[in-house]
């Protein structure tokens, strides 16, 4: 299938999984837009994304210097322990060699190459050459190394499956508001019914949607009903960055008397959907929430109220006749917090109540 | 205007022969531009005599904006020639300098300003990617020849350009003209190249005999025209001349024809 849609790339992709590392600094080795958009959100993380802005000349004669320079720039400004060089798809096609520069410009610290460029196919080939760059470089364990190649490959397979990337084109939505949701919520509550919420997020978009546990716990408390939360924050699994990013979200809502269960990590979201559901059939719900990437749960059904941050998987829910509200921005919010951050559903349920 | 491309392998005598067909060219009292397609810019050596001249690419590095006398330069019979230029083998990318080039010259005005009846292109043929194809496209060249002897890479080189130029075809670019025999005197060279013409549905527009005289010319930085121009092998060049012209298409346009 030829699917024609905006969608991540390969490049971006790397860039995502070297924060995930805590790589210092990354060169992007392209002209100086390229992943500009991805670049500026990974800076706000506290990544510091640099480019070695090759011009015309830089193809025709080749972009070693423009790449030595920078790489020198970026040592004498950010003093950096570890520092990615990635390709991109101009200095890919000419044959530009990283690795050469990199032993010219003979940094006093770990720098190392990622040979990505945007036509390798699914964005997750960046993210696997990332990977296995970095644990040439030392890293990741071989173990970690495969793990995540493992949970990548899944990701990819499920979003082929049920997700965007089985679709040719699909339009972004902003959906509807939250206010029917909320009222879903308040209405199951207060007639002290099951709720259920399963939290199956993608990274740092956890620091978002955690936010519905606090405002589930907090509409419990007024209204009654029953309760059961479920997520994906298994603090010791991951790569460092996401490792942290569970044990803050974890010790914020334990710090706010939520009381919730935890299955698998935040990297896990694509394979735990399983493991997830038989926690949430024990409870035996009457209203489930399915919160951050729902078509990682098994089966969807209508009854469900499912909360996603992308525009085109809402259009996609949407289609299918599911109920489903979008938290659209949320990308762009979560990148850089260190807390958890107000989801707009969790708001308007806390509005509804107030 | 007459647009002539002469693609070949590597060696095979492609400048030689563009810088003959040039000065007999010249001879005649044509205004003829012959354009080096090849990083290594030593395709109007033998007009300029033995001279490097500043390629268009060294020209505009690092944000130049040379004047057409920067990169235009008159060679023997009045010839003008110019050096596309290019990177140092192993870095770069010769292919994406050809088309930055010939994006200079066109907006320079080479060909409105000195109005040439003739313009050479000299190309590498040994590389298809896109930037080695630029003469065959978007109007630049009307006519191919590609310079061959009997060797079979040389053949399988000129299999591949004509390849290219029946790609191009449909988009009413240039179209394919005849191989062009440069003789290195292997043992049934004329027909192999005939039996090569053939296949590829076309034909050999002349026969360069092997002769001593080019190098003794070159060794002199001279072109045979120039140097031995009584000889047999200036005769051969002027026939390939007029052969190239009767078979060429006169067209109107800039750099590019219309």
């Amino acid at each position: 299938m030829k699917i024609i849609h905006p969608r991540p790339n390969p490049i971006v992709a790397a860039m995502y999984t070297l924060r995930d590392l805590n790589v210092d600094v990354i060169v992007v080795h392209g002209p100086a837009g390229c992943c500009f958009m991805a670049s500026r959100m990974l800076e706000e993380a506290g990544v510091r994304v640099v480019t070695s802005g090759l011009m015309e000349d830089d193809l025709i004669f080749g972009g070693s210097e423009s790449l030595v320079e920078t790489l020198k720039m970026s040592w004498e400004k950010f003093h950096p322990d570890t520092v990615a060089v990635i390709g991109t798809c101009s200095s890919m096609i000419i044959g530009e060699d990283m690795d050469a520069s990199i032993k010219k410009a003979a940094l006093p610290c770990n720098v190392f190459s990622v040979d990505s460029h945007g036509c390798s196919g699914d964005n997750t080939t960046g993210a696997v050459k990332a990977l296995e760059c970095a644990c040439r470089a030392g890293l990741l364990s071989e173990g970690e190394r495969d793990r995540q190649i493992f949970l990548m490959n899944a990701a990819t397979s499920m979003e082929k499956r049920v997700g965007m990337a089985g679709r040719e084109y699909l339009s972004p939505t902003r959906g509807p508001t939250k206010l029917a949701a909320a009222r879903r919520i308040a209405d199951a509550l207060g007639s002290g019914k099951r709720v259920a919420c399963a939290m199956l997020a993608k990274k740092e978009l956890a620091f978002r949607f955690a936010d519905m546990f606090i405002a589930l716990t907090e509409a419990k408390e007024k209204l009654g009903g029953e309760l059961y939360l479920v997520g994906n924050l298994d603090g010791n699994l991951g790569l460092p960055r996401i490792r942290g990013y569970a044990e803050a979200i974890c010790s914020e809502l334990d710090s706010k008397g939520v009381s919730y269960e935890s299955v698998g990590g935040m990297d896990e979201y694509a394979l735990i959907g399983g493991r997830i559901k038989e926690k949430v059939d024990g409870f035996a719900p009457d209203l489930l929430i399915i919160i951050g990437i729902p078509h990682a749960y098994p089966e969807l059904f209508p009854g469900n109220l499912l909360v996603t941050d992308q525009p085109r998987q809402l259009a996609n829910y949407l289609s299918m006749g599911l109920d489903a509200v979008g938290e659209v921005s949320s990308h762009s919010m979560v990148m850089g917090v260190k807390s958890i951050i107000p989801l707009e559903t969790g708001d308007t349920l806390r509005e509804l109540l107030r | 205007m007459r647009r002539i491309a002469i693609y070949g392998k590597g060696g095979i005598g492609k400048s030689t022969t563009s810088s003959n067909v040039t000065a007999a060219l010249c001879e005649r009292g044509l205004k003829v531009m012959q354009i080096g397609c090849d990083p290594k810019s030593d395709s109007t050596g033998l007009l300029l005599g033995g001279k490097r001249p500043l390629t268009v690419l060294n020209a505009v590095r690092g944000g130049g904006s040379p004047a057409l006398d920067d990169i235009v330069f008159e060679g023997y019979g009045g010839s003008l020639c110019v050096e596309c230029g290019g990177p140092k083998p192993g870095t770069g990318c010769a292919g994406r300098g050809i088309i930055a080039a010939f994006e200079t010259l066109e907006r320079l005005g080479a060909v409105e300003h000195f109005r040439p009846d003739v313009v050479i292109y000299d190309v590498l043929g040994d590389v298809v990617c896109g930037g080695f194809a630029m003469p065959i496209r978007n109007g630049y060249a009307r006519d191919i020849f590609v310079v061959t002897s009997g060797e079979m890479m040389s053949l399988y080189a000129a299999g591949n350009i004509a390849e290219a130029v029946k790609g191009f075809s449909d988009s009413g670019y240039a179209r394919f003209g005849g191989l062009i025999q440069n003789s290195r005197a292997i043992r049934g060279e004329d027909g192999k190249v005939r039996e090569a013409a053939e296949e590829l549905g076309t034909e050999v527009i002349a026969v360069l005999p092997r002769s001593e005289t080019v190098q003794e010319c070159e060794a002199m930085g001279m072109t045979v025209i120039q140097g031995a121009p009584d000889s047999a092998q200036a005769e051969a060049y002027r026939s390939l001349a007029s052969e190239l012209l009767r078979r060429s298409e006169e067209a109107a346009g800039g750099l590019r024809g219309m």
